[in-house]
C-alpha cells in the first residue's frame, strides 16, 4: 500500500499535534484532580446520606473524607465506570500495538498516514488510560491494568483474521466505537459535573478515531486505498466517502459497556 | 479509455451508497433513543417554565465558559482547559430562557447558525464560488447540514413543549461574524476552516452542556451530540490536511458562551 504523503510534512504535523495533545493532557489531569475533588465530596455525601447540595467544608471535613475512601470505593460507580473506561483504554492500547506489529500497518508496506493515525491513537488511549486509573486511585480504588474481559475475547478470536488492512481498521472501529457509546452513556452515569465533562470529552476523540477509521475503511473496500493520503485528493474522493464517517446525528450507547464490566473484582 | 478511466472507483461509490444506507436504518435505531431522551426533558422542563421561580431553581450552577467563544475557535484546533468557575446565570434582559432552557435556546441557535452555514455554502457552490466542487465535499456539506436540522429540531421540541419561543433564526453575537467569513471564502478550504471551528466550538459546547446542565435528559442529549460535531470536524481537518485527531479531550475551552445568546 502506498500513499503520497510527504514524510516530512507528516513529522511536523505530528510533532504541531503533540504539542496540542500535551497541552491538552496537561489540562484534562487538571480536570481530573477537580473531578476527584468533588467525587470524594460527592461521595461522601452519598454515604452519610446527606442531600445533593450539603457541603464538607474545612480541614476536619476533609480529614474525615479521607478515612472514608477506601470503604466507598470498592462499590462506588463512578470508580466502577472508571476502572472499566481504563480496562477498554488498556484493551485499545494492547490491539493498537497487535496492529502496528503488522507489516501492512506499521510495517514497510504499510500507508504512511494508516501508520500515523494507528500510532498517534494507540498513545492517545494510553493517555485516557493513565488518567482513568489516576482518578481511580485518588478515589481510593484499585487501578486497572487489564483489558475488559468482554471485548478481549471479541479480539482474540479476531487476531487469526488480522491478514490484511481491512480486517485491522474494522477491528479497530468496532473498539472504538464501544468506547465512545460507553463514554456516551457514562456521561449519564456519573456523580459530578467534572467526570461528565472528563467523559464527554472523551468520548467525542474516540468518535474521531471512529470517523476517520470509517472513510478508511469505505476506500480500502472501495479498492482505493491510494486515495487514504493527507492532505487528500479531494477531487478523487467517491461522493459517499463524504458522509460515511458520521453514521449517526445522535450518537448510539446501545452497546455501551456496563459500568461494571471491566470492574476490578 | 474505458470507464473506469473517468471513474477509477466505480465499485466503491455503488459499496459506499450501500453502507450508507445500511448507516441509515443504524441512524433511525439511535433517533429512538434521542427520542426518548429529549420527551422526558420536555417533560420535565415545561413544568418548570410555568413558574419563574422554578426557572430559578433549575439553575444550571457555574453555566460559562473557561473560553473566547466560536469566533476564535475558526480556525484553531486547540482545546482543552478546566471545568467553567464564573457564572452567566443571571436573567438577561426580558428573555424568556434561563437555567436549563437557556442552554437549549444556545444549542438550537448553535445548530441553526451550522445549518445557515452549510446552506450558505451549499448555494455558492451552486453558483461556483468555489470552482469545481467535489462530489465527497458536496455530499459532506448536505449530509452535515442535515444532521445539524435533526439538532435543532431535537432541542426546539423541548422548548416548543416546555412552551417557549422555538429558536428559528441564529440570535448570536457570534453570527454576523460567523456568516461574514463564510461569505468572504474564496475557496473551500478558506470555508473547511470556518466550518471547522464551528463544529469544534459546538462540540466544546455541548460537552460544557453535559457537565453543567442539571436535567438528565439534557445531559444525555448533549452527551450524544458532542461526539457528532467531533466527527464532523475531524473530517474537516483531514480535508484542510491536518492532523484529524489532535487532542486526547474535546476541551470546553471554545465553548460558546450562554450570553452570546440574545434571544
Amino acid at each position: 500500500m502506498s500513499d503520497s504523503l510527504d514524510g516530512s510534512a507528516l513529522a511536523g504535523l505530528m510533532e504541531e499535534s503533540q504539542d496540542l495533545h500535551a497541552d491538552a493532557m496537561r489540562a484534562g489531569r487538571h480536570q481530573l484532580d477537580d473531578y476527584v475533588a468533588a467525587a470524594k465530596e460527592s461521595s461522601f455525601e452519598q454515604s452519610r446520606g446527606l442531600g445533593a447540595g450539603a457541603v464538607i467544608a474545612g480541614v476536619a471535613g476533609a480529614a474525615v473524607l479521607g478515612s472514608a475512601l477506601p470503604a466507598f470505593a470498592s462499590g462506588n460507580t463512578d470508580v466502577q465506570v472508571l476502572q472499566t473506561a481504563a480496562s477498554i483504554e488498556n484493551l485499545a492500547v494492547a490491539t493498537y500495538g497487535v496492529a502496528l506489529g503488522l507489516p501492512f500497518i506499521g510495517g514497510s508496506s504499510a500507508n504512511g498516514v494508516v501508520k500515523a493515525f494507528a500510532q498517534m491513537t494507540m498513545k492517545q488511549h494510553q493517555d485516557h488510560a493513565m488518567g482513568f486509573n489516576a482518578a481511580v486511585k485518588q478515589l481510593g480504588g484499585k487501578e486497572q491494568h487489564k483489558p475488559d474481559p468482554k471485548y478481549l475475547a471479541y479480539v482474540n478470536s479476531q487476531k487469526p483474521k488480522l491478514t490484511n488492512a481491512a480486517a485491522v481498521v474494522g477491528l479497530a472501529i468496532a473498539l472504538e466505537d464501544v468506547a465512545a457509546q460507553t463514554y456516551t452513556k457514562n456521561v449519564s452515569q456519573v456523580s459530578t459535573g467534572d467526570l461528565r465533562q472528563l467523559f464527554a470529552g472523551v468520548a467525542g476523540v474516540e468518535a474521531q478515531h471512529k470517523a476517520i477509521l470509517l472513510a478508511v475503511q469505505a476506500l480500502i473496500a472501495g479498492g482505493a486505498p491510494q486515495l487514504i493520503a493527507l492532505p487528500p485528493k479531494l477531487n478523487k474522493l467517491p461522493k459517499a466517502a463524504g458522509s460515511v464517517g458520521f453514521p449517526d446525528a445522535f450518537y448510539p450507547t446501545k452497546s455501551a459497556s456496563p459500568a461494571s464490566e471491566g470492574a476490578v473484582k | 479509455m474505458n470507464a473506469r478511466d473517468h471513474d477509477p472507483i466505480a465499485i466503491s461509490e455503488r459499496e459506499l451508497t450501500s453502507m450508507t444506507s445500511d448507516l441509515k436504518d443504524m441512524h433511525e435505531d439511535s433517533m429512538a433513543e434521542v427520542r426518548d431522551n429529549m420527551a422526558s426533558l420536555t417533560d420535565r422542563l415545561a413544568g418548570i417554565a410555568q413558574s419563574q421561580a422554578s426557572r430559578r431553581s433549575l439553575l444550571f450552577g457555574s453555566l460559562a465558559v473557561a473560553g473566547v467563544g466560536v469566533l476564535a475557535a475558526c480556525g484553531s484546533n486547540s482545546s482543552g482547559g478546566k471545568s467553567a468557575s464564573s457564572s452567566t446565570n443571571s436573567p438577561s434582559g426580558s428573555s424568556p430562557y434561563m437555567g436549563d432552557l437557556k442552554v437549549v435556546a444556545l444549542a438550537a441557535a448553535l445548530e441553526n447558525l451550522a445549518v445557515a452555514g452549510y446552506g450558505l455554502v451549499l448555494a455558492n457552490a451552486g453558483k461556483g464560488a468555489y470552482g469545481k466542487v467535489p462530489p465527497a465535499i458536496a455530499e459532506f456539506a448536505t449530509v452535515v447540514q442535515k444532521q445539524h436540522k435533526d439538532h435543532a429540531a431535537a432541542w426546539n421540541s423541548v422548548l416548543k413543549g416546555a412552551g417557549l419561543p422555538k429558536i428559528t433564526g441564529t440570535p448570536l453575537t457570534i453570527a454576523p461574524q460567523a456568516v461574514s467569513a463564510l461569505k468572504s471564502a474564496k475557496s473551500l478550504g478558506d470555508v473547511a476552516k470556518v466550518a471547522q471551528g464551528l463544529e469544534s466550538a459546538a462540540a466544546q459546547t455541548y460537552v460544557f452542556a453535559a457537565a453543567n446542565v442539571a436535567d438528565p435528559g439534557g445531559i444525555a442529549t448533549a452527551a450524544s451530540i458532542a461526539p457528532v460535531e467531533a466527527m464532523h470536524q475531524s473530517i474537516l481537518l483531514f480535508v484542510l490536511g491536518q492532523y484529524p485527531v489532535p487532542n486526547s479531550d474535546i476541551g470546553i475551552s471554545g465553548a460558546v458562551q450562554p450570553s452570546a445568546l440574545t434571544a
